[in-house]
């Protein structure tokens, strides 16, 4: 408990100097918003000419509050993607001032105006936190012409992708169950649709996506390595529009408008895709009967009672269907609802209270009569969060607040078709748990140029009955059962977080910052193939498995050029990881009531480099990253208690992003990415038993898969300019130069020459792949 | 599992769907070669029981494997009895008019250059192979798709290794199965190799195997590294063998039955 007393200082100072405060000071406070849509703007920044070190910006709800000393100003708010506005106000009592900002592509020019850029990066204490601009998501080509906000992620650096083919992302070394995604606010647990080849999220639903690879604000907990935050638009609050995009592979719709203008509004979108169009057209009986779509649908409605109430609903539905003929069936998908209720006290005082539903289940069926069986899979969230926000007025603002959260996990039922079926039905028992959490920060502006962010996070595992739980011995034998009834604690855990980062201004262009903080996870993803599949087992922390923890540093020199045009950062970082599961040999996950046997326990670390240059202003803008990184596993049974690369340890990361606004009309976009193969495990030898050849090996992912590379360009054109109608049709050649990025290395014996065995390279991508979409809004 | 195997041969028609390829590729492999192979079965038909030595060898040479001989071999069983293996042609070593008892606990030694290698296997009790039925294939009309049947002994843990002959020629996947999922049932059971196509006229001959926990587990960890799977499966590693120090192979004590049908 040594660390609370350090937190409980600070603390006390902050309470100390909001007493002692004797000059007279106001609020200013109000909503951020796009001033044709009525969308509240995130992140949008205020700034006081006078007073530099006072700014602040908007909230998740487009809110702000500034508390100054009694006064005139000038202030300018301001975001990217819009022209800022600038006023002079008198501050004599406490006022409410919302501001309407005016969009750049609503404009007649193309080319920036006299803005001030803005600098955020540099004066943020905030590390390791991208944010995407939804301008650049929608311009960045990606295979078959669908934006994807994760592949997009994927090219910052630090972020890498799990491959072609496979869902998930990894951030900073850390495995594809460390990321957090949450879709306003609801967590999303399988953000990928078939199979990886697109994820869940529909850019055209989508306003803001943020991720933190370190640093993570006290307010976020659960997951070790990240956080994805993916909010949605609310719906254009003025006028009724419709948008949409018919493309190659999938088609898209939304439709928005104001339930009462400029107070409520909502917004519905939905894709489809139609492959399995093609899949008829196939000379192939087996593919010519099969099915394979997928399809999401987003939804969101708000209402704002006044300046300082608001409520907001939001939901999301989406299903992936696949089916082999009348052979097999499977189909996954998530499913996610929030309420969340904003208001304001005092405009100091933000209030935010959220109820938050998210399911995400499986099924896997044999469809033959006779011999039939389904499985099944799930898990359920039920989460209640209240968050505070302070604007204290003295340098201070203070977030706090409480999150409730209920798992039921369904960890597999089988259930049989046919009365001769070779099936048994099988149970295996619901897993409950309450995943619950309290935290309070500070952001601390000390004098002109230090600022901290600190905080911490108590978060808290609670197992629960009914049900029967058993220990394990190393072989993997039970040891000793016991019987819980409903609500009854099997195991508890109870984890402080400490949340720590400064940033110290150099200059107006420069910054250096530093972070520390420790995350936990009680979620774990079972999954023990080298690929990823919608079939993997969540399970939680117990009295067999321990939370996994990750202490992370990480340090920064951040440096602007030509007035904020350019932005560069260079970041360093080191993560330790504790508690990792790995799997003992033959291990069988699916449907186990005993699968916590299974499991072997070790650590890990992740330390790197990242380098990053971007141009946000401009006829031409994009990005360059560059990641230089080791990630590494030590378990007892594995290398002999060595440290081994896990698998995605890939050296070397870059990605290289460009976009060319060439004329009102006409745009272009290219990325270029390279980056070291997974590290992999081949065969050093190789011997026969049972008449079949079998191969030997020595070390742990010893070797790696030949490096990746590939460009991709797209173009968009406009449409020419209507009172109403507007249309655009977007281009793409996914894979310009036909690389052949391996997706697996296989090793079998050879047909050719026989009597000898070969390696076999499968590449997914071998051909460009061109996709045109026709999009349209009205 | 069956899921599984669906979910890939999907992604792998999927596959087809877009421009995928597949190349032969050569890699530079490190060499640890020359340690010693050890494929020890013995089972419960009177005949001849064999043990093999061998080395392995380098990824990039041809298939044979180097005969490890001059060691000496014997099986005891849990009576007191020792039967001494000869070898008669280099590498192997056997053993006649002896057979192994369903039931019994079996414990084999090795002597060979001064060390001892031992392992102990269970002979599970005999569960015969009923018959082998065949069907047109779902995916190829040309093939024809082979299952086997059989009743799974209910309250006990079984597992099996099915080896497989197409007119006289070893299927070389690995087809294994316990009754996690079966248990008690009567068992039918599709057997999906893609290794040798089979055809009417085609002579199939099934050899099913009762096989003891650790050596299930042997050949389920081989299956699931095996290429079947896009990603190549689990990460590969040396299969856990019951024989203590570790080597490369394993000793099985097995009951076995077998049937053998022409397809008309």
């Amino acid at each position: 408990m040594k660390m609370l007393k350090y937190f409980l200082i600070p603390l006390f100072s902050i309470l100390t100097v909001l007493v002692a405060d004797a000059q007279k000071k106001y609020t200013l406070s109000g909503t951020i918003k796009d001033g044709s849509t009525g969308e509240t703007l995130i992140g949008a920044s205020v700034k006081i000419q006078e007073l530099p070190a006072a700014g602040t910006s908007s909230n998740n709800y487009g809110f702000y509050s500034l508390t100054i000393p009694e006064g005139t100003y000038q202030i300018t708010w301001s975001y990217i993607g819009y022209e800022s506005t600038s006023q002079k106000v008198q501050l004599l009592k406490n006022q409410a001032l919302s501001i309407s900002l005016k969009s750049k592509s609503d404009l007649d020019e193309v080319v920036i105006t006299t803005n001030r850029k803005n600098n955020n990066n540099v004066v943020s204490a905030q590390m390791g936190l991208e944010k995407l601009n939804m301008g650049q998501i929608n311009q960045v080509p990606v295979v078959l012409g669908e934006r994807d906000v994760l592949k997009t992620i994927t090219l910052m650096p630090g972020v890498k992708t799990s491959g072609e083919g496979n869902t998930g992302f990894y951030v900073r070394g850390g495995g594809s169950d460390q990321n957090l995604i949450l879709l306003d606010e609801a967590t999303v647990y399988n953000a990928s649709h078939l199979l990886g080849f697109f994820s869940t999220f529909n850019s055209d639903a989508i306003k803001d996506v943020s991720i933190y690879k370190g640093g993570m604000p006290a307010e976020y907990g659960g997951r070790l390595s990240s956080v994805l935050d993916i909010k949605m638009n609310d719906g254009n609050n003025q006028d009724f529009t419709v948008q949409g995009g018919v493309g190659m592979v999938a088609s898209r719709l939304k439709l928005e408008g104001p339930l009462v203008k400029d107070k409520g509004s909502f917004m519905i979108s939905a894709r489809r895709t139609y492959v399995d169009l093609f899949l008829k057209a196939s000379k192939d009986s087996t593919l010519n009967k099969s099915t394979l779509f997928f399809y999401d649908i987003n939804a969101k409605a708000n209402y704002h009672f006044n300046d300082k109430n608001a409520i907001y609903l939001s939901g999301y539905f989406g299903k992936d269907v696949l089916g082999l003929k009348n052979i097999f069936g499977t189909n996954w998908g998530n499913s996610t609802g929030t309420i969340r209720f904003n208001h304001v006290f005092s405009n100091k005082l933000f209030s935010n209270t959220s109820l938050i539903y998210s399911n995400y289940n499986y099924v896997v069926e044999s469809l033959q009569s006779n011999d039939g069986f389904k499985a099944t899979s799930k898990i359920t969230d039920l989460n209640l969060k209240q968050d505070f926000q302070y604007y204290t007025g003295s340098n201070h603002a203070l977030k706090f607040g409480i999150n409730i959260l209920k798992h039921d996990i369904a960890p597999g039922d089988i259930s049989t078709t046919g009365a001769a079926s070779s099936f048994n039905d099988k149970h295996v028992e619901h897993r409950y748990g309450y995943e619950s959490a309290a935290y309070i920060s500070d952001e601390w502006k000390v004098g002109n140029r230090l600022t901290l962010l600190y905080g911490l996070r108590l978060s808290s595992m609670y197992l629960i009955g009914p049900g029967t739980f058993s220990s394990y011995d190393n072989a993997g034998n039970i040891t000793s059962s016991k019987t819980y009834g409903s609500g009854s604690v099997v195991k508890s855990y109870l984890n402080l977080e400490p949340r720590f980062s400064a940033s110290y201004i150099l200059n107006d262009e420069s910054s250096v910052k530093a972070s520390y903080n420790r995350n936990t996870q009680n979620i774990h993803l079972l999954s023990n193939s080298t690929s990823s599949s919608p079939t993997d087992l969540y399970v939680m922390s117990s009295n067999n498995i321990k939370p996994e923890i990750a202490d992370q540093v990480a340090a920064g020199y951040f440096r602007n050029f030509n007035d904020n045009t350019f932005e560069f950062s260079a970041e360093v970082y080191y993560k330790a990881l504790q508690n990792q599961i790995d799997y003992k040999d033959g291990a069988q996950l699916v449907v186990n009531q005993d699968v916590e046997a299974l499991l072997n326990y070790g650590n890990g670390r992740a330390y790197g480099m990242e380098l990053f240059f971007k141009k946000k202003y401009g006829k031409f803008n994009g990005w360059l990253g560059y990641t230089l990184s080791k990630t590494e596993r030590k378990f007892a049974d594995i290398n002999n208690g060595a440290y081994y690369p896990a698998r995605q340890d890939r050296t070397h990361d870059l990605s290289l992003v460009g976009i060319y606004q060439l004329n009102k009309r006409w745009s272009f976009s290219s990325n270029f990415i390279y980056g070291t193969g997974n590290a992999v495990t081949y065969p050093t030898g190789k011997y026969n038993v049972g008449g079949i050849t079998v191969y030997s090996y020595s070390e742990r992912n010893g070797y790696r898969q030949p490096a990746s590379n590939r460009l991709d360009l797209g173009a968009t054109l406009e449409g020419r300019e209507r009172k109403r109608f507007h249309s655009s049709w977007t281009f793409s050649i996914y894979n310009v130069y036909a690389s052949r990025d391996p997706y697996s290395i296989t090793f079998r014996d050879s047909e050719k020459i026989p009597n000898t065995t070969e390696a076999v390279q499968t590449s997914i991508f071998a051909a460009p792949i061109p996709s045109v979409t026709w999009n349209f809004k009205f | 599992m069956m899921k599984n195997y669906f979910i890939h041969t999907l992604l792998a028609s999927a596959v087809f769907l877009l421009s995928s390829c597949e190349k032969v590729v050569k890699l530079d492999l490190g060499d640890e070669s020359g340690k010693l192979v050890i494929e020890a079965g013995i089972n419960n038909i009177s005949g001849q029981q064999i043990v093999k030595l061998s080395n392995n060898v380098p990824f990039t040479d041809t298939n044979n494997y180097p005969a490890v001989s001059g060691a000496q071999i014997s099986v005891s069983d849990a009576h007191g009895h020792t039967y001494n293996l000869i070898e008669n042609t280099a590498g192997t070593y056997t053993i006649n008019n002896v057979s192994g008892v369903p039931g019994e606990s079996y414990s084999l030694k090795v002597l060979l250059n001064g060390k001892t290698y031992t392992a102990v296997s269970i002979m599970p009790n005999v569960v015969t192979l009923d018959s082998i039925s065949y069907v047109k294939s779902e995916f190829d009309k040309d093939r024809q798709k082979i299952s086997v049947h059989y009743k799974d002994p209910a309250g006990i843990a079984n597992q099996y290794r099915f080896v497989m002959f197409v007119n006289d020629v070893q299927v070389k996947d690995v087809i294994v199965a316990n009754d996690d999922f079966t248990d008690g049932n009567v068992v039918k059971m599709d057997i999906r190799q893609r290794d040798i196509d089979v055809h009417l006229g085609d002579k199939i001959s099934i050899e099913m195997q009762c096989i003891d926990k650790p050596i299930y587990t042997y050949w389920s960890t081989l299956r699931s590294q095996s290429s079947n799977g896009p990603g190549g499966g689990v990460t590969p590693s040396n299969p856990p063998t019951n024989i203590s120090p570790v080597t490369l192979g394993f000793f099985s004590a097995y009951s076995t039955s077998s049937k053998t049908i022409t397809l008309k």
